[in-house]
């Protein structure tokens, strides 16, 4: 599914005359398999949002290759990425991400009706992925008006909502109490069980043995990969 | 994203800030207004001056003269030989100038015409026919009215002009003047001969009237004699005042009529070879065209420059609409917006205020043009007593100008709306998403 190779990043801070250089990704290989959930663990600054924003096109790697799904996208312009990402990526943030002056059920349509889809469909759509989510009594309100469990929930509807092979979030568990997240969790497990959905997440270590197939870490940049499996598998 | 999903969006989001949407709809408005009601002077001058000149002349005649001296006969016939030339018509000036019948008594402005030319340029008859014999005249439409006894003594007085131009009328000839005959006195307008009171006295008769003129202000006072009659009474007046004889044979107008106003220019220029002086409508009105069209371009341009102001508040108003909503853009983005839909949806929305602006602006500029119009012409008569004249426009809004000024003010806004549109697919997807971390 994803297959990353030789990537390596660095930020560049400050001015042109000054600039100053500050690499934090070195040549990373990641495979992630279809049906896969792969969890990305490490300590914070280590790099693995910037991996994960790298994958989502969010940033545009300098050296290195990512392929998605048979698509080698870092090679794509932004408008490319930007469908790219409408049509075969779904997103949960860690502070869900929701559009404040549209309803939950406008935040759920939304990338219907970016990719045009109309009206009839639309609202089929919706409407089921809001009742996937157990929040059909809430579609009117305004993301101000729900709890934070409820928010990310609707941000996961919208997430699944063009059915998505592959989910990319960033500690989605994070601003979510331990009940939420719990939840938050089998439900992530279910779509892969039930749908064959390829997670790819960033979590803390606790949160992954219930479900992640797998575990990569970053340390200063630097990718270890596979050493939870055997426990999880254990 | 469908064109009719953008607009929802973008409608949604203009009813969020109503007041600033609006007060920038306002800016362009009043901008759009005064660019059209400016420029809609300038137009309304033009027209009036376009009207001024088409109204006592023909488009297709050309008005003949030469340098040093009057146009003779051979002139004339030189004129006819003119490829393009549908008619010349020619007419001498009398001397002679009171007519009468019974006590009424009338000065009019006689003068010998060739018919067979009048005719085949275009001269109508409003009943009768044309001269057949020498002592036969046409006259004009207004001829009657201005055929007046005396006036009793103290019969205007106290009276206003207006009041007076009425009762004057009261003094005027009122039967059918058709097939009657009338005296025409043999005294020259010369005044510096003098002339016995018992000049002698010739009996013409009336056998045509002229069509009513086009125009409600026009006075046809004309009489129209033989070329006959005018060589007899050149010689009864010759003896009155021998400085005539010189100016017998010299025509005092002399026009050419062509078969439509697209041959004038043509027909002048080969007129002009021969060297006369031409002057026809259409040559004045191109030299009043190029002076118009650069005035009006220059009020256009003044009128643009407040359209130009008006262009500022919307240019701040995307701004601001962009900054204010960065967060949703970089929203729209991660999730797949392209850089495309965002430009137009923002590009659509300073649209939108540029599309209301310049809509009201229109109507508005509409409204007051027809105000100003209307009320102008009653402000005057209040203040300065006097009566405007006729058909008197401040303000003309064709066409034209309505399409210019609506291209000018969607054109700048559409410039105004393409800086903050293009900052908004700017927008730095994380920055935008980590704001409110
Ligand atoms: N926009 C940026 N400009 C410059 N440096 C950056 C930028 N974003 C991240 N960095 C740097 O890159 C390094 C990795 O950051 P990153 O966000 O990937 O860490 P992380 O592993 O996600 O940490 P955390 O667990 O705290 O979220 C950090 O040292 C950070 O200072
Ligand atoms: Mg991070």
């Amino acid at each position: 599914m994803i297959s990353v190779s030789n990537l390596s990043y660095a930020f560049k801070i400050g001015k042109k005359d000054k600039e100053n250089v500050v690499p934090v990704l070195h040549d990373v290989h990641l495979h992630v398999a279809k049906g896969e959930i792969v969890a990305i663990v490490g300590r914070s600054g280590s790099g693995k949002s910037t991996l994960l924003n790298l994958i989502s096109g969010f940033i545009r790697p300098e050296i290195g290759e990512i392929t998605i799904g048979g698509t080698k996208v870092s090679g794509l312009t932004e408008s490319k990425w930007a469908e790219f990402r409408l049509n075969h990526l779904g997103f949960i943030f860690q502070s869900f991400q929701l559009i404040p002056s549209m309803t939950a059920y406008e935040n759920v349509e939304f990338p219907l009706v970016l990719k045009g889809v109309n009206e009839k469909d639309r609202k089929e759509k919706t409407l089921e992925m809001l009742k996937r989510v157990g929040l059909e009594p809430y579609q009117n309100h305004y993301p101000g008006e729900l709890s934070g469990g409820q928010q990310q929930r609707v941000s996961i509807a919208r997430a699944l909502v063009l059915n998505p092979p592959l989910i990319l979030a960033d500690e989605p568990t994070g601003s979510l109490d331990s009940e939420n997240e719990r939840e938050l969790l089998n439900f992530i497990k279910e779509l892969n069980e039930d749908y064959g959905i390829t997670f790819l997440m960033i979590t803390h270590d606790h949160e992954v043995a219930s479900i992640a197939h797998r575990k990569v870490e970053i340390v200063d940049g630097y990718l270890k990969e596979g050493r939870m499996l055997h426990e999880v598998q254990r | 994203m469908k064109f009719k999903d953008k607009h929802r969006f973008v409608r949604s989001n203009m009813k969020k800030n109503r007041t600033r949407v609006w007060m920038t709809i306002l800016a362009s408005t009043i901008g759009c207004a005064f660019l059209i009601m400016l420029a809609s002077v300038g137009f309304a001058i033009h027209k009036t001056a376009i009207d001024d000149v088409m109204s006592y002349r023909m488009m297709n005649e050309i008005q003949i003269q030469k340098e040093n001296s009057m146009l003779e006969e051979n002139d004339v016939k030189k004129l006819e030989q003119i490829k393009g030339v549908k008619a010349v018509t020619r007419k001498k000036y009398t001397p002679a100038n009171q007519l009468s019948i019974d006590e009424y008594n009338t000065y009019a402005d006689v003068k010998s015409a060739h018919m067979p030319s009048e005719e085949k340029a275009g001269f109508e008859l409003e009943k009768g026919r044309l001269p057949q014999s020498k002592n036969e005249i046409v006259i004009g439409y207004h001829f009657a009215e201005n055929l007046r006894k005396d006036a009793p003594k103290n019969f205007l007085e106290g009276l206003s002009e207006e009041e007076a131009q009425k009762k004057m009328k009261e003094l005027s000839y009122k039967g059918d003047l058709l097939n009657k005959t009338i005296t025409y006195h043999m005294k020259t307008d010369n005044q510096n001969v003098k002339v016995d009171e018992q000049a002698k006295t010739l009996e013409v008769k009336i056998v045509g009237i002229g069509k009513k003129p086009t125009k409600e202000w026009a006075m046809d006072n004309y009489v129209f004699i033989t070329e006959d009659l005018y060589k007899e009474v050149f010689s009864i007046l010759g003896e009155q005042d021998p400085e005539l004889e010189a100016a017998e044979n010299n025509y005092s107008e002399v026009n050419v009529y062509t078969a439509s106003a697209d041959e004038v220019k043509a027909v002048s220029e080969k007129i002009e070879k021969l060297d006369y002086l031409t002057y026809s409508v259409v040559s004045e009105l191109k030299e009043l065209n190029i002076y118009f069209t650069l005035f009006k371009a220059g009020l256009i341009f003044i009128g643009a420059i407040a359209v130009l102001i008006a262009s500022i508040g919307i240019f701040n108003t995307m701004t601001m609409a962009v900054t204010e909503r960065s967060q949703d853009i970089g929203i729209m983005k991660a999730i797949g917006a392209t850089p495309k839909t965002i430009k137009r949806i923002f590009l659509l929305e300073s649209g939108y205020i540029g599309l209301w602006g310049v809509g009201l602006g229109t109507i508005l500029a509409y409204v007051i043009s027809y105000g100003v119009n209307f009320a102008l012409p009653i402000i005057i008569e209040q203040f300065i007593n006097e009566k405007p004249p006729e058909d008197f426009i401040l303000s003309y809004i064709p066409w034209s100008l309505t399409v210019i000024s609506v291209t000018i003010c969607m054109g700048v806004t559409l410039l105004s709306g393409w800086r903050p549109a293009a900052k908004a697919t700017t927008v730095d997807v994380l920055k935008a998403l980590r704001r409110d971390v």
